[in-house]
């Protein structure tokens, strides 16, 4: 499969800190690729290399096969970028701000409606930036991204700012995007729920390292299953799951018993359930629970220099 | 270079660097305006051009470079506008050197309004009392070169400027640096020394004797052109963290 975003051991240190840390990232033509991580994980560092605004310490980035060290302005020319910061002129209009940058990209006038009409923006072109609102601002932004029609889309939390509704349009908009105009999406969020619903692949980034990446849906289905268990003593049913060699995690929520890889959920939930009456407690709740990518995240991103608290072994 | 200058100047467009360019010459015709009024005998022109020129060189020049170079960076720095520019398939030297061309512009214009708006001062304070109409004859093409020759002589201190913009976010070191070279420029007003100082080159072209105006020429406009050459190749050649 032909690779729209790839990183080779990507590096980027400032003084001692090491901000990105051998990161191998490859984001497939056409994907939504969720690009996730806690703030300063090395989220905004790794996408100012990708866009060419500063230079690695090692390794390489390609964007669209274009090594983006050996010439920045072949990449440039194949990303469309929404920062977090918009950078809009606000005493000018929003028509006139991406007259701008479509005058810099050297692309037809004509595309400035184009991307105006994609983002429903056109009724309020000629208003100055200044009078809008932070959700119009960031429909701006995405339609200034799109100008020339890149290939690739780099989005830096663009459901900032966005009401309900908004945010809705958004993720609509997002997931048909690489069908409708062959691009491909790479998006920076900390909305779990939000990446869940649009990505296609993510991509974790923990303490400048690169610690999951996949195709979401695979992803999900090929980790282990769990149990959620609700009883009136959950210490003690702890104890007794733990005896079926399963870690145990406790929340408000109840108990999370964790299966092996392939383990037949239903089947084991019976067994379980049996296996708690047995020990004298009452079962509120027992059953299997779909795998949320908020697990995964709070699996693989906890810092490295803390225990999991809410794990019980 | 042609669409990023044109991109450049349309930025200015309803800014508040487009209200400086026009209210700080008009600030020196409204001055002069009155000081007309007050007298009660003509003067030769030579005298009222000169005395605008004066104010324009010796403080109102330094104070709106600062001011203008501020607000032409603060564009970029205000909405955190450079990732966007320097994200873009274009030269990043070309994005600096437009932006100096552009503030170049500026006050070249602002020079030519000054003279235009000292000369409408002059008539208008006239046409109310027709006593004090200036006498002799008014050479506009010597006062044209004399304002050429002042903004020539302030390209050192504009790149110096230009620079300190650019390179800093926050209005606070340019602000400062423009300040503290205005406030030293006019106490060390009879200086010797004050030719090889950046922001009182310009209103020595006004200077008696000729060497000071040459070395101000010759240092503003020839060391200003290498100091503006790089600065433009720093700014662009850094990574905006």
């Amino acid at each position: 499969m032909a690779m729209a975003i790839e990183t080779r051991d990507l590096t980027r240190r400032f003084g001692a800190r090491t901000a990105v840390d051998r990161v191998s990232m490859t984001v497939p033509e056409r994907a939504v690729y969720g690009f996730l991580g806690r703030n300063g994980a090395g989220k905004t560092t790794t996408l100012k290399m990708l866009l060419g605004l500063i230079r690695p310490s090692a390794g390489s980035a390609f964007v669209d096969g274009v090594d983006v060290a050996r010439d920045r302005m072949g990449a440039a020319r194949r990303v469309g970028a929404l920062l977090e910061a918009h950078g809009f002129y606000v005493n000018l209009t929003g028509r006139e701000n991406l007259d701008l940058t479509r005058t810099l990209l050297g692309v037809p006038a004509s595309e400035v409606d184009r991307v105006l009409e994609v983002v429903e923006m056109r009724d309020n072109a000629a208003r100055r930036v200044a009078d809008y609102s932070l959700g119009m601002r960031q429909r701006l932004g995405l339609a200034r991204a799109m100008l020339g029609a890149p290939p690739v889309l780099v989005l830096d939390e663009p459901t900032n700012g966005l009401d309900p509704d908004g945010i809705a349009d958004m993720r609509r908009f997002l997931k048909s995007l690489p069908e409708r105009t062959g691009a491909t999406v790479l998006l920076s969020s900390h909305l779990l729920g939000e990446i869940e619903q649009t990505a296609t692949h993510i991509g974790i980034v923990n303490e400048g390292r690169l610690v999951l990446e996949g195709e979401l849906s695979r992803l999900k289905s090929d980790l282990a299953p769990e149990i959620a268990v609700r009883t009136d003593d959950p210490v003690r049913a702890a104890e007794v799951l733990r005896g079926w060699d399963l870690t145990v995690i406790a929340s408000d929520d109840g108990l999370t018993a964790r299966l092996r890889s392939g383990d037949d959920a239903d089947r084991r939930s019976a067994e379980l359930n049996r296996a708690l009456i047995q020990a004298g407690l009452s079962v509120f709740a027992i059953g299997p629970r779909a795998r949320s990518l908020e697990g995964i995240y709070r699996d693989v991103s906890q810092p490295s220099a803390q225990p999991q608290p809410e794990t019980v072994r | 270079m042609i669409a990023v200058l044109t991109v450049e100047a349309r930025k200015l467009n309803r800014s508040l660097a487009a209200l400086l360019a026009v209210a700080a010459p008009s600030l020196i015709a409204v001055f002069l305006f009155f000081n007309l009024l007050r007298g009660g005998k003509p003067q030769p022109w030579e005298m009222w051009t000169q005395s605008s020129t004066g104010i324009w060189a010796f403080f109102m020049l330094p104070m709106s470079v600062t001011a203008l170079t501020a607000l032409v960076a603060h564009m970029e720095h205000g909405p955190r506008a450079w990732d966007h520019l320097r994200a873009l398939p274009v030269a990043r030297w070309k994005l600096y050197a437009a932006k100096a061309i552009c503030v170049m512009a500026v006050v070249a214009a602002m020079s030519l309004l000054n003279l235009a708006l000292t000369l409408a001062a002059i008539h208008g304070a006239a046409a109310i009392k027709p006593e004090i109409m200036p006498t002799g004859a008014l050479d506009v093409t010597a006062q044209v070169i004399l304002m050429g020759k002042v903004l020539l002589a302030a390209i050192l201190m504009i790149a110096i400027q230009l620079w300190t913009a650019l390179r800093f976010a926050s209005f606070v070191p340019a602000l400062a640096l423009g300040i503290g070279g205005t406030f030293f420029s006019v106490v060390a007003t009879a200086a010797k020394q004050g030719v090889f100082f950046p922001w009182q080159m310009p209103v020595n072209m006004l200077a008696g004797e000729p060497w000071r105006a040459a070395t101000a020429l010759t240092l503003g406009a020839g060391a200003g052109t290498v100091v503006l050459l790089l600065a433009i190749t720093h700014l662009s050649r850094r990574e905006v963290l």
